[in-house]
């Protein structure tokens, strides 16, 4: 059990700036994701923490450790990889036992020696159990399903009882239903080792289902970080806004505009929304004339009815006038794709609605309460 | 026409069709190794006068005759050393160098071209090389008592040194490419494991390489059975004969009057790689890993 504290870490191959500058510190016991698409960096820093690289500057502790000169097998740490890594050659108890072979360890308090055979099978034993292996122990990887070689990898990572776990996108190479399983698993998995979980997917889903926090990373840099419900509902820019969230959340750009006092949100062709002082989560509206960025989520968006921008009364009436381009029925609710004077803008909505039919004209109705402001030039969240 | 014989009728249709797919292949083993099997074994079953104009059968009293004569049994035994000094140290030197050149470094190509360009050497010009190197009278090293080629109990492992040096880059470019087909993630497993260099070659990377290896191990086998020219080139089965391998034996009953010899000889020679091989293949097989 330990933190681990990123000071100004950045990680440079030649030209290419794999992490830059991150500081993020992951608490005691925490399940922290990284979170982002591919080739934002976020492996490497699991391989820095691992001690698979080796940082170009800055300070990484685990625990209250200066790591930064301390070899991989001496960090303590164990690393899930998204292809298992396991041994070929090697049955299901020799892959699991294989991190207690060469390395030494602290029993009772006692300086630190090797197991002996005796102390490894038990171990073995003790971890084949956590994961319900214990009728393959003298199989060899070749002869198991993809979802048990991944528990024979998380295996072989809890023997050696790491302070820090370390998972490379382990859930990637298993179909979707066992996916949804082992995700619940692995958040029970940490439930009961209470142990620092460092998990790496590019999956919101994954993200979401299972983190305490997630750091979102994006092109080396740290972007957010936040429990998943933070993320949501209040990203710190528009790269988090648009990463987070499925179908991603709808963003348009507009200028800040007043009618008798009241501001509204003028997207031009595409409609206005009336809005209040203040709009999602206490972002206070700026002066008129401010040009911004304006995401809703697909849920805060609605078909108020049919129309043309004619009909539209301002600003009580305020709506966003659309074509509807596609419509995607995934039982429960609907997608409906539209068109906004050039801007694609995803409705979410329950399939107990009428229909709309593509092609249709219609006006969209967005909660003026959750609506995002963010700057056009910087992508930051406005305060 | 019942089912059936329209069943039968299309496979009789594929057989042939098949057969004339395999024709290619099987003309050029019917010219250069089913004819050359039988005429040899037909050589074996006869005795041709000096001038090779009569022949008479003799059956396979030649065949007992000739395996289990002193001149086989020489020549089957100075085979088998030479297959022992060169085999395992070519696999040995040629693991080590795969390994050593197997690691991302600046200018690394230059030396995996230089260990690999053996192979594009020619056992003639490797012969001349080391003649050069071990000849008793002109060599660099022709002092060398251990690899002298005027004694007879080291001038085999003079000859063995050339047979070493030129399959080196074949074993090493075979291991090379073993060793690059090992996943980098295992490999970095092995190491968050805590095992050192020298641990994760035993445990890791020599049982993930075995398949390679035993191809390896056949390979060269069968090669230091059948070589001939660096024997012919550097000593010319010298001094006293101690050098003459079994195909150097083979190749020097050409005249007609000892092509039954010479022929039973080849016949033998064919059997005993035979039957190393099969050997091998049953013993290592069971240590050899498969798949990742």
């Amino acid at each position: 059990m330990s933190s681990v504290v990123f000071e100004g870490v950045t990680k440079r191959f030649g030209e290419l700036v794999a992490v830059d500058d991150l500081t993020l510190t992951v608490d005691d016991s925490e399940f922290m994701v990284l979170l982002g698409p591919s080739g934002c960096g976020k492996t490497t820093v699991l391989r820095l923490v691992a001690g698979l690289e080796r940082s170009t500057a800055g300070t990484l502790r685990i625990g209250n450790r200066v790591v930064d000169d301390l070899e991989a097998k001496d960090r303590n740490v164990a690393m899930v990889f998204q292809s298992y890594a396991l041994y070929p050659h090697m049955t299901v108890a020799r892959n699991i036992e294989s991190p207690l072979i060469a390395r030494k360890f602290i029993v009772d308090g006692g300086a630190p020696r090797k197991l002996s055979r005796s102390e490894r099978r038990e171990r073995v034993a003790e971890a084949a159990r956590i994961l319900g292996l214990g009728d393959l122990l003298d199989r060899k990887p070749a002869a198991l399903s993809g979802g048990q070689r991944q528990r024979v990898a998380l295996a072989r990572a809890i023997v050696s009882r790491p302070t820090v776990f370390l998972m490379d996108e382990p859930l990637s190479n298993l179909d979707a239903k066992l996916r949804a399983q082992t995700r619940l698993e692995l958040v029970d998995l940490h439930r009961r080792l209470n142990t620092t979980f460092i998990y790496v997917t590019h999956d919101q889903v994954e993200a979401m289902t299972m983190a305490t926090r997630i750091a979102v990373m994006d092109a080396g840099r740290l972007q957010q970080v936040g429990a998943p419900q933070d993320l949501y509902e209040r990203p710190a820019n528009l790269f988090v806004a648009r990463f987070i969230g499925s179908p991603p959340m709808n963003v348009i750009e507009a200028t800040i505009g007043s009618a008798e006092g009241d501001p509204y949100i003028d997207a031009a062709e595409a409609g206005r929304i009336a809005v209040g002082a203040t709009v999602a989560l206490g972002q206070t509206v700026p002066a008129a004339g401010t040009r911004v960025m304006a995401g809703i989520r697909p849920e805060h968006l609605q078909i108020a009815g049919p129309g043309s921008s004619a009909e539209v009364q301002l600003p009580t009436d305020a709506g966003i006038v659309a074509t509807i381009v596609a419509v995607e029925w995934l039982g429960h609710e609907r997608h409906v794709i539209c068109d906004a004077a050039g801007t694609l803008m995803t409705v979410r909505e329950s399939s107990a609605n009428r229909a709309p039919a593509v092609g249709e004209r219609v006006v969209l109705a967005a909660d003026p309460s959750q609506v995002h402001l963010f700057d056009p030039v910087t992508g930051e969240r406005l305060p | 026409m019942s089912l059936a014989d329209v069943i039968r009728r299309r496979r009789a249709r594929e057989f042939v069709l098949g057969l004339l797919f395999l024709l290619p292949s099987l003309t050029i083993f019917a010219v250069f190794f089913f004819y050359s099997v039988y005429r040899l074994v037909y050589l074996g079953l006869h005795q041709q006068n000096r001038y090779g104009t009569a022949e008479r059968y003799v059956g396979f009293s030649q065949y007992a005759d000739v395996l289990t004569g002193e001149e086989f049994r020489d020549g089957l035994r100075i085979s088998a050393t030479y297959v022992l000094y060169t085999v395992p140290i070519g696999l040995v030197l040629g693991v080590l160098l795969a390994v050593a050149a197997n690691r991302q470094l600046r200018g690394i190509k230059f030396f995996q071209t230089v260990f690999a360009s053996t192979v594009a050497t020619s056992v003639a010009v490797a012969s001349v090389v080391f003649f050069v190197l071990v000849n008793p009278q002109v060599g660099y090293f022709g002092d060398v008592r251990f690899i002298s080629l005027s004694h007879t109990d080291s001038a085999l492992r003079g000859v063995a040194l050339s047979s070493i040096w030129q399959n080196l880059g074949l074993t090493f470019i075979i291991v090379l490419a073993g060793l690059q087909a090992i996943p980098d993630e295992v490999n970095e497993a092995a190491t968050l494991d805590g095992y050192g260099p020298v641990r994760r070659f035993f445990r890791v990377t020599l049982p993930l390489i075995s398949p390679t290896l035993l191809f390896l191990a056949v390979v060269l086998v069968v090669f230091a059975f059948q070589a001939f020219a660096q024997i012919d080139i550097l000593t010319g089965g010298g001094p006293a004969g101690a050098t003459e391998t079994l195909v150097y034996k083979i190749f020097h009953h050409q005249q007609p009057l000892e092509q039954g010899t010479g022929a039973v000889m080849a016949i033998g020679l064919f059997a005993v790689t035979l039957l190393v091989t099969m050997v091998q293949f049953k013993l290592l097989e069971r240590r050899v890993h498969y798949g990742f």
